[in-house]
């Protein structure tokens, strides 16, 4: 009785670290980022959302999220970068990266320090690319974060 | 008394017990905002080429379904699938395919007061998230209870069902499994097309027909959101060449050859009768294949 008492215990602890270590693995606690997310769109209907990983590197990157609209619909747009270890700068175009010219809609460049959520309640638009400037940090190969952004309309 | 043998099987068992319980509790507390930046360090090794340079935010079938009905599409009973044994899909893409094509139902139904239909939808789509793996999703703040106590309340539903979205793709997200999502955004966009046009068909509406047009201007998106998750199931290969052969009419199609579409037109486009026909004609084909299980 006693050897299938500590067989459970062993077995349910195994389960619980396994889970925390999965939920862990990237850093990000994405529900509770939905929440934060979600309670800024206010009264704007969720329509999706995207998770992505950033990895800090010894180069600049560019990373672009393809967010297809609808002319005639208001969008909000709303960003968490609470689990981002250095700032990362969020422009909004409604051109993706490959376009010989174009203009942010949006940025976040000039955003006053510390803070990690931005609300964006976009233009009539056709298109929107989501673009995160990635700076370079060769202090430690491993640093990465996640960033969110939720999209509402109404 | 515990003997010396025992007394070291329940030292270990405490020792490996605190340990995982030190390790887990280390883990598992979101970090506050300030002090995030120091507990993310990843252990993953290949950190420096896992993320892709580009990557897609697909919309939801409620948001096709809430602008077809802001055009002024009106309902028509029997057009949506009849499909009533969700069991006969075997396959994860065919049983993704048709949860989309239940989902955009769905919101078709809700969206039209048809709070029968919508149950039932609402029903099919569970059984289907259930085969999936992902039926918790609708126990997720009461969502399928809420939906039933607050049929014939059209708003009321909309959110719900949107909520529905929510942890949806966070479940998805959280298993690793975004493939899933666009597979079933297909299925959801070919059904709500499918559906749009039959109704286009029987009344014509100028509105409704600039609708589909600008529907057909996202179908580039799915494919290469198709294509940003190929490598996690081989059957999605042939998803992305039926989507494309939509794309390919599509591109030929005269309308759209003098009025691109471009990032800088704010022209709405829309369709000839022949266009149409052409178009539907191909959908029509998906479809089959879709609710077919094919």
């Amino acid at each position: 009785m006693k050897k299938i008492l500590f067989a459970g215990l062993i077995a349910s602890l195994v389960v619980t670290y396994g889970f925390t270590t999965i939920q862990s693995m990237d850093n990000c606690d994405k529900k509770a980022l939905t929440e934060k997310c979600k309670k800024k769109l206010e009264d704007f209907k969720y329509d999706s959302q995207k998770f992505s990983k950033i990895n800090f590197l010894e180069r600049d990157q560019k990373l672009e999220v393809e967010v297809p609209v609808f002319v005639g619909e208001k969008y909000r747009m709303v960003f968490n970068t609470s689990y981002l270890p250095k700032n990362v700068v969020i422009s909004v175009y409604t051109k993706s990266k490959d376009a010989k010219k174009r203009e942010a809609i949006y940025s976040t460049k000039d955003a006053i320090d510390g803070i990690k959520e931005f609300v964006f309640d976009a233009p009539h638009v056709r298109n929107m690319y989501v673009d995160y400037d990635i700076p370079i940090d060769s202090s430690n190969p491993k640093l990465s974060g996640c960033v969110i952004f939720m999209i509402g309309y109404k | 008394m515990f003997s010396n043998k025992k007394l070291l099987v329940v030292k270990t068992t405490l020792f490996i017990a605190s340990t995982m319980l030190f390790v887990a509790c280390g883990n598992g507390e979101a970090p506050k905002e300030d002090t995030a930046a120091k507990a993310v360090v990843t252990e993953d090794s290949t950190a420096s080429n896992d993320v892709p340079e580009t990557s897609y935010s697909l919309p939801s079938p409620l948001q096709i379904a809430s602008i077809f009905k802001k055009s002024g599409m009106k309902y028509k009973a029997d057009l949506t699938s009849q499909m009533k044994d969700p069991a006969k899909y075997s396959t994860n893409l065919s049983k993704a395919l048709n949860l989309g094509v239940f989902s955009a139902d769905l919101s078709y139904c809700v969206l039209n007061k048809q709070s029968q239909e919508a149950m039932r939808y609402m029903k099919l789509c569970r059984s289907l998230a259930d085969n999936l793996g992902m039926g918790s999703v609708f126990d997720e703040s009461n969502l399928s209870k809420r939906f039933e106590k607050n049929l014939g309340n059209e708003d009321s539903l909309a959110y719900i069902i949107a909520e529905l979205q929510m942890v949806t793709d966070m479940y998805l997200d959280e298993n690793d499994q975004q493939q899933i999502t666009s597979i079933v955004f297909a299925g959801a966009w070919t059904e709500s097309m499918y559906v749009g046009s039959k109704v286009y068909e029987k009344g014509k509406e100028k509105g409704l027909n600039t609708k589909l047009a600008e529907q057909m201007n996202i179908l580039g998106s799915i494919v290469n959101a198709l294509k940003a998750v190929e490598k996690k199931d081989a059957a999605i290969g042939g998803l992305i060449a039926d989507m494309k052969s939509v794309k390919d009419i599509y591109d030929e199609l005269p309308s759209v050859k003098n009025n691109p579409q471009g990032e800088d037109s704010d022209k709405p486009m829309s369709f000839t009768e022949d266009e149409i026909v052409k178009l539907t004609k191909k959908i029509d084909e998906l479809r089959t294949k879709f609710i077919n299980g094919l």
